[in-house]
């Protein structure tokens, strides 16, 4: 198996966490938050994939044809669903936000910060 | 009689088809029934498990396998539930715990067509899957259903705090979820398996390799998130602090600790063949377990806003929770089983009176509530007893289970992680009392008017509801912590023995430490002793509390800088923990 995905994934994983510790605005923070995601579908189809491997659906192969593994697009299938979930949700939230506010800035929406002591 | 094997789904399964049910049906449906409904799964459900973790008890671990793919030799391709005693166990007082929840919240979510039960009841479900699944990536996919209620619950008022915390707790929890997820991809290209038992041999049988503790290292780390442990912690006291009262229930009772019953079947189950593995877990969490049980207490000290305070005290007994685990014992397994539980009915029933308070007087704030609770007899001595048991007061489960983890880690690394978990409770249970002193007794120097104002979610309540209805609930769970210790931790012991595949025991090299007889009222009395010194400061010699000031300030400064409401500030925290791990491995 090549490198170069798992390179790919971390890559992908880092500038996202870059994106999202540096943001300014929650839409853009989502949008980063999608580019981490995205280096789960990467790591797992590579992980899965086979050279010279067919689809994995056997109606018309023989028996011990050589395929890309089923059980990881699975995984990635379902991970697309949970990120569309999240994605939504956080858009959504963030639309409430932004009729309240005039602001999408993460700095000036903090939440209960000032601290009261005893 | 149905045999047990075919109930194992339904813990999960229910809650499910009951909350699609109602969705459908929310239009028609009469006020009252949804929270009838609601309340009659729940207790269905705490039924079920309660009969599979006495069944399985008996019998060893009860393994269902969906669809009928039970595994052929040498492969398994089906996705199993595996009920042991433990995890139905905690189903069980999941289930309840949801009952009472609903049974608090009776009326106060009028306006929708029952959203706010089948969010419950999704949540209900997916944390019980949570529970019983034996299969990683099942395990991936409740946590995510778990975590999808959760942020729509946070988020339920859509008032601007409400908004706020809700997104820096997706963001988070979204992160931890796409970690979980790179570590199951990980394990998944090292060893070809998903099952915890087919992928415990494989990891038992492969030794050193760096790939399968980077897993380790992820799947650990996206747990700790959820359960709150530093640097992971943020959080969860921006979320807590302006979620629904009930739902908060929910979230430190039971969310968060399920976090660290997943990270125990890791630790103790899947990767208890890895010398790396075991080497994370006792060295490294046991110290992050003693340093989030004294950074919780201490941020819990300085709160004023009630559930702030109840949400950083979660922090620190998730710390000592977490030194249960890493003590990598028999002993300390019983001792988070019980303290789960205990801590849970404990919490549970002080975020009920949280809400009782803020119904009923409108404010959360301790100072702007001084002397308010009068009136309200009944939740004065509940949160009385609540502030003693949390302070590590001799009766009950919590007891119970802080007697066994503070066992469990002085045969582990010593008195220091012992003395934290005493300072924890200490702490925690004083800022309690010292709430409860201050607006019930109305006791402690008046709130000076310029600083009175703090910042406070827009929770509106039903001022309406009876008293008795809310405080039922919250007194029956506290009834439930004041059952005899030494049962729960028979139990706990038990439960510990029988806990993941058989024979586990002796694999993972566990050994059993006597417990310890002595009764740790240490703590309580130094609990009272803080609630005393701070409610009693007119009248104290100003040297005395100005020196404390002068030592204490600075640091409780930087803890409150450091605590700062930033989603980026907290992501960058997680990366550092997880530097944090890599450096351990590296060096240790």
């Amino acid at each position: 198996m090549s490198v170069l995905p798992w390179l790919v994934a971390a890559w992908l994983f880092a500038i996202g966490v870059y994106g999202i510790v540096t943001s300014r605005n929650f839409i853009h923070l989502i949008g980063c938050l999608s580019v981490c995601q995205s280096s789960t579908y990467v790591l797992l189809l590579s992980i899965g994939y086979r050279w010279g491997g067919v689809v994995p659906v056997f109606y018309d192969q023989p028996v011990g044809t050589p395929a890309v593994d089923p059980v990881v697009q699975a995984l990635v299938l379902t991970d697309i669903v949970v990120g569309a979930t999240i994605a939504a949700l956080l858009l959504a939230m963030v639309i409430q936000v932004g009729r309240k506010d005039d602001t999408l800035d993460p700095q000036r929406l903090r939440p209960l910060v000032r601290e009261g002591r005893r | 009689m149905i045999p047990p094997l075919d109930l194992v789904p339904l813990p999960a399964v229910l809650p499910l088809a009951v909350a699609a049910a109602m969705l459908t049906a929310a239009h028609f449906l009469p006020a009252r029934v949804p929270d009838a409904v609601a309340m009659l799964t729940a207790l269905a459900v705490a039924a079920i498990a309660a009969v599979l973790a006495a069944d399985s008890a008996q019998s060893g671990m009860l393994v269902y396998w969906f669809g009928g793919w039970t595994p052929r030799p040498g492969v398994v391709l089906g996705i199993g539930f595996g009920v042991d005693s433990a995890s139905a166990g905690i189903a069980a007082f999941i289930g309840l715990l949801f009952a009472a929840t609903i049974v608090f919240a009776w009326g106060y979510f009028d306006e929708v067509h029952a959203h706010f039960h089948v969010l419950m009841l999704l949540f209900l479900g997916a944390m019980e899957g949570f529970c019983l699944t034996r299969d990683l990536f099942n395990l991936f996919v409740w946590f995510e259903v778990m975590s999808v209620a959760a942020f729509a619950l946070t988020a339920y008022h859509l008032e601007r705090p409400s908004l706020v915390g809700a997104l820096n707790f997706t963001v988070t929890n979204s992160l931890a979820s796409f970690m979980m997820l790179a570590g199951i991809g990980l394990i998944y290209a090292r060893v070809g398996a998903l099952d915890f038992q087919a992928l415990s041999t494989a990891v038992a049988r492969q030794g050193a390799d760096p790939v399968t503790i980077g897993a380790f290292c992820l799947l650990a780390a996206a747990l700790m998130i959820k359960a709150a442990i530093v640097p992971f912690h943020f959080w969860l006291s921006d979320a807590h602090a302006v979620a629904p009262s009930p739902v908060c229930v929910i979230f430190s009772g039971a969310m968060v600790a399920v976090g660290l019953f997943a990270l125990a079947k890791l630790a103790f189950w899947v990767f208890a063949g890895s010398a790396e593995a075991r080497f994370l877990v006792r060295d490294c969490f046991m110290a992050l377990g003693g340093t989030t049980a004294i950074l919780g207490a201490l941020m819990a000290w300085g709160q004023r806003h009630l559930k702030r305070m109840l949400a950083f005290s979660t922090i620190a007994h998730l710390g000592i929770m977490l030194a249960g685990v890493a003590a990598l014992s028999s002993t300390g397994l019983a001792g988070l089983f019980v303290y789960i539980v205990g801590h849970g009915l404990v919490k549970g029933s002080l975020f009920m009176l949280a809400g009782v308070l803020l119904a009923t007087r409108a404010s959360i704030d301790e100072l702007e509530l001084r002397g308010l609770g009068r009136g309200l007899g009944p939740a004065g001595i509940a949160m009385t007893v609540a502030g003693l048991l949390l302070g590590g007061a001799p009766w009950g489960v919590l007891d119970a289970g802080m007697r066994l983890i503070g066992a469990a880690a002085r045969g582990g690394t010593g008195v220091a992680v012992e003395a934290a978990i005493v300072f924890a409770a200490a702490l925690t249970g004083g800022a309690v009392l010292r709430a409860t002193g201050r607006i019930f007794l109305g006791l402690g120097s008046k709130p000076d008017p310029a600083e009175v104002e703090v910042p406070t979610e827009a929770e509106q309540k039903e001022a309406d509801r009876p008293l008795w209805l809310m405080m039922t609930p919250c007194v029956a769970l506290l009834v439930l912590a004041l059952l005899p210790g030494h049962l729960a931790a028979k139990a706990g012991l038990a439960a510990a023995a029988g806990f993941g595949h058989e024979g586990l025991a002796s694999a993972a090299g566990i050994t059993a430490v006597k417990l310890s007889e002595a009764p740790p009222i240490a703590a309580t009395l130094l609990a009272i002793a803080i609630a005393a010194f701070d409610l009693a400061r007119d009248r104290l010699p100003p040297l005395l509390y100005r020196s404390t000031d002068r030592a204490a300030g600075p640091l409780f400064r930087g803890l409150g800088v450091l605590h700062s409401g930033l989603v980026g500030d907290y992501v960058a925290w997680i990366c550092l923990g997880l530097g944090g791990f890599a450096l351990a491995l590296a060096f240790g």
